[in-house]
C-alpha cells in the first residue's frame, strides 16, 4: 500500500514541468547520441556528469537515464541506413535492416524499430515496476559480506560473457580492479599507487576512463576508417514510414518475445544487449514458418532484436537501482553517476528517497512516448546528423571529450588520462580484450574493496563469513560456475560427441 | 602471436603490481587486512587470468593446427597496416594537451581541429575552417559564460 503511494508520488514528481524538460532532454541526447557513430551512451553519459555536477540529482539522473535508453532507438536507425550499429546493440538490426532498405522499404524497418522500442520499452519500465520492490526488500538483509560476493559474481558474469576469451575478460575486469586501487586508501589513509603525482590521491576518475575507452577510443578507430576508405555512406529513406497489415501480424509476436527476452537477459549480470538482441533474432529466425528470409530483409528480424535491446536496458536498471549492483558496462558508468551526486542507489535508496527512484522510473515511461514521436514522426531530422562529414565528427568528439574532462578538476592530467585510455581502448579493441568489464570493475573496485575489508573486521579476520550463509554460498558458487563454464564446456561437449559417434 | 603478447603483458603487469604493494608502508591498527591485503589477492586474480590465457593460446593453437591441416586460412594476426596513423594523431593530440593551457582553449583547440578536419575531411576548406574556429569559440563562451565550466583563456583577453 505503502509502496502504491509512493509510485504514485513518483508520476507527480516525473510530471513536474522541470523534470518533463529533463527528460525531453535526455531522450532527446539519446537519440543523437545513437544516431551518431564514434560515440555510445556510456562516453555521452560520463561527459556530461561533470557539466551537470551541482545540478538537483533527481532531474539529473532523469536527464543522463533518459540517455541511456534513448541511444538504443538511435542506434536503430544508423543500423538500418548504414549497416553500421550507431550503438552496439544494434547490430543484429544491422543485418535485415540494412537489406530491407536496400529493397526500398527503410521507412518499414525504422517504423518497426520504433514501435517494437517502444512497445518492449515500456514492457522493461512495467518489468522494473513490479521486480524493484521485493527484490530491494530482500536486499535489505544483504551484509558486506553478501556484497562482496554478488560484486564478485556480477564482475565474473561479465568477465566471461561479454567477450570471445574469457581469459582476457578476466585480465580486463583485475585490470579495472587495479586502477581502482589506485589513491588514498580510505580506511588506513595509505595513498597507494600514486606514482608521485599529486592528482592520483583522490583516485582515477571513472569519467575520464569512460570517456577515453568509449569516447577516443572510438575516434581513433573511426579516422584509421575514413583513411581506409571503409566508412560508408547513408541511405536515403524510401517506402512509406509505416507498416502493412501484413508487416504488422509478422511483427507484433517478435515484439513481445524480444521484450520479455531482453528484460530477462537485462536482468542477469554479464549478458546485456547485445546478447539479448542476438537472442531474440535466433529465437525469432527458429520459430519463423520461412527462415530463409532472415539474413535477407525479414521484418521479424529487425523487430525481435530491437525490442530485445529496448527492454534490456530497463531490465539492467533493476540490479543497478534495487542492489545497488551493475550488471554491465553503461550501467555501471550510471552507478558512478549517481555516486557523483552523492546518492547511492540499494535497497535503502527506496526507503529513503522514493521520490527519486519512483521519479526516475516513472519518468522512463514518459521518455519512451516522447522517443517513439522523435523516432518516427520527427525521424527526418536525426537522419541528417548521418551525413556530418564524419571528418569533422570525429575531431569535434575529442575537443568535446577534451572540455568534459577538464571541467572535472580544470586540470590537464585528467586531458592526458583521456589520451592514454583512449589509446588503451583502442589497443585493446585490436587485440580483441572486452573494455565493459574493465569499465565494471573500476566503479565496483573502491565499495568492493570496503565491503570485503568491513566483513573481514566483522569476523574478526576469519575467512569463513564469506561461506556462512546460504546466499553467500550460493553467489560464490555461480562466480566460480561463470568462470569455469567456458573451460569445462569445451570438454563436455567432446565426451558428449564421443558418445554419439560410439 | 597477439595472445602471447598479451600474456607477457599480463605477467609483468602482475610483477610490477606485486612489487608495487610491497612498497606500501604498512600501520597496522584496528584493521586486520591493512591496505595490502586486496591489492595481494589482485595480484593473485590477474595471475590466474594469465593461466587461463595460457589454456586457452594451447587450445586454439591445436585448433589451427587441426585446421592448417585441413588447408584453412587461420584468421590470426587482424592487425593492419596504419597504425602509424593512429600513432599521429595520438600524438597530435598530445601536442594539443600541452598548448591547451598555455595557448588558451580557442586557439589550441581551433589548430587541433583545423589540422585534422583538414587531413581527414579533405578539400572542403571552407567548411573545415569555419566550423574549427566556429566551434571553439562558441563552446568556449558557452561553457565559460552560461554553464560556468572554466576553461584556461591563454593568451587571448577573454
Amino acid at each position: 500500500m505503502e509502496t502504491l503511494t509512493h509510485i504514485l508520488n513518483g508520476f507527480v514528481v516525473c510530471m513536474q514541468p522541470m523534470n518533463l524538460w529533463y527528460t525531453f532532454l535526455g531522450v532527446l541526447m539519446g537519440t543523437i547520441i545513437g544516431v551518431l557513430p564514434g560515440i555510445g551512451p556510456s562516453a555521452g553519459i560520463a561527459l556530461l556528469i561533470p557539466i551537470t555536477y551541482g545540478m538537483n540529482p533527481t532531474s539529473a539522473l532523469i536527464m543522463l537515464c533518459g540517455i541511456y535508453y534513448g541511444a538504443k532507438y538511435g542506434g536503430s536507425t544508423t543500423a538500418i541506413l548504414i549497416r553500421t550499429p550507431g550503438e552496439a546493440a544494434s547490430v543484429m538490426t544491422s543485418i535485415d535492416g540494412y537489406e530491407m532498405a536496400r529493397k526500398g522499404r527503410a521507412g518499414a524497418a525504422l517504423a518497426v524499430s520504433a514501435i517494437g522500442s517502444f512497445i518492449a520499452g515500456t514492457i522493461g519500465v512495467i518489468g522494473l515496476t513490479l521486480f524493484a520492490v521485493p527484490l530491494a526488500s530482500m536486499a535489505l538483509k544483504f551484509g558486506p559480506a553478501e556484497y562482496f560476493t554478488l560484486m564478485l559474481f556480477a564482475m565474473t558474469a561479465v568477465s566471461t560473457l561479454t567477450g570471445e576469451s574469457p581469459a582476457k575478460g578476466v585480465i580486463a575486469t583485475i585490470f579495472g580492479l587495479m586502477i581502482a586501487t589506485i589513491g588514498i586508501d580510505l580506511q588506513s589513509g595509505q595513498a597507494r599507487y600514486t606514482m608521485g603525482i599529486p592528482e592520483f590521491q583522490d583516485g582515477v576518475g571513472f569519467v575520464v576512463v569512460v570517456v577515453g575507452l568509449f569516447a577516443m577510443a572510438e575516434v581513433f578507430r573511426g579516422l584509421e576508417d575514413i583513411y581506409r576508405g571503409t566508412s560508408a555512406k547513408a541511405m536515403k529513406i524510401t517506402g512509406k514510414l509505416w507498416l502493412t497489415k501484413e508487416e504488422w501480424q509478422r511483427s507484433i509476436g517478435p515484439i513481445w518475445r524480444g521484450g520479455i527476452i531482453g528484460f530477462v537477459i537485462g536482468v542477469l549480470p554479464g549478458a546485456g544487449g547485445t546478447i539479448a538482441s542476438i537472442m531474440s533474432y535466433t529465437t525469432e529466425k527458429r520459430m519463423s514458418k520461412h527462415p530463409e528470409e532472415f539474413g535477407h530483409g525479414a521484418i521479424e528480424g529487425v523487430a525481435g532484436p530491437e525490442s530485445a535491446n529496448n527492454s534490456d536496458t530497463a531490465g539492467a536498471l533493476v540490479p543497478l537501482l534495487t542492489l545497488g549492483v551493475p550488471g554491465g558496462g553503461a550501467t555501471a558508468v550510471m552507478l558512478g553517476a549517481f555516486i557523483m551526486y552523492g546518492v547511492q542507489p540499494g535497497p535503502l535508496l527506496f526507503q529513503n528517497r522514493p521520490d527519486l527512484v519512483w521519479g526516475l522510473i516513472n519518468s522512463m515511461y514518459v521518455g519512451n512516448i516522447m522517443l517513439v514521436i522523435l523516432n518516427l514522426p520527427l525521424i527526418g531530422l536525426f537522419v541528417r546528423l548521418l551525413y556530418i562529414p564524419v571528418g569533422i565528427l570525429y575531431p569535434l568528439i575529442v575537443a568535446i571529450s577534451v572540455i568534459g574532462a577538464y571541467a572535472i578538476n580544470g586540470s590537464t592530467v585528467d586531458l592526458w588520462l583521456i589520451l592514454i585510455f583512449g589509446v588503451i581502448g583502442y589497443v585493446f579493441n585490436k587485440l580483441d580484450i572486452p573494455v565493459a568489464p574493465l569499465v565494471l570493475s573500476l566503479v565496483l573496485g573502491g565499495i568492493m574493496e570496503q565491503s570485503f575489508r568491513q566483513a573481514m573486521t566483522i569476523s574478526g579476520g576469519e575467512l569463513k563469513i564469506f561461506y556462512n550463509s546460504g546466499i553467500t554460498v550460493t553467489l560464490l558458487a555461480m562466480s566460480v560456475i561463470s568462470v569455469a563454464l567456458p573451460f569445462v564446456m569445451p570438454m563436455l561437449r567432446k565426451l558428449g560427441s564421443k558418445g554419439d559417434e560410439s | 602471436m597477439a595472445d602471447r603478447i598479451i600474456l607477457a603483458c599480463t605477467v609483468v603487469l602482475a610483477g610490477v603490481y606485486f612489487w608495487a604493494t610491497a612498497q606500501i608502508p604498512t600501520l597496522e591498527l584496528g584493521d586486520p587486512l591493512g591496505p595490502k591485503a586486496f591489492p595481494r589477492m589482485l595480484g593473485v586474480g590477474l595471475l590466474l587470468g594469465a593461466v587461463m590465457l595460457l589454456v586457452e593460446i594451447i587450445r586454439n593453437s591445436a585448433k589451427a593446427r587441426l585446421s592448417a591441416d585441413k588447408g584453412e586460412v587461420s584468421d590470426e594476426p587482424k592487425w593492419d597496416k596504419h597504425h602509424w596513423l593512429v600513432v599521429a594523431i595520438a600524438v597530435w593530440t598530445a601536442v594539443y594537451i600541452i598548448a591547451f593551457e598555455p595557448l588558451g582553449f580557442i586557439l589550441s583547440t581551433a589548430s587541433y581541429l583545423l589540422a585534422l578536419t583538414v587531413a581527414f575531411n579533405r578539400k572542403r576548406w571552407l567548411m573545415n575552417m569555419l566550423t574549427s574556429v566556429l566551434f571553439a569559440v562558441i563552446s568556449y563562451f558557452m561553457f565559460t559564460k552560461l554553464l560556468g565550466v572554466n576553461l584556461p583563456p591563454g593568451i587571448l583577453p577573454f
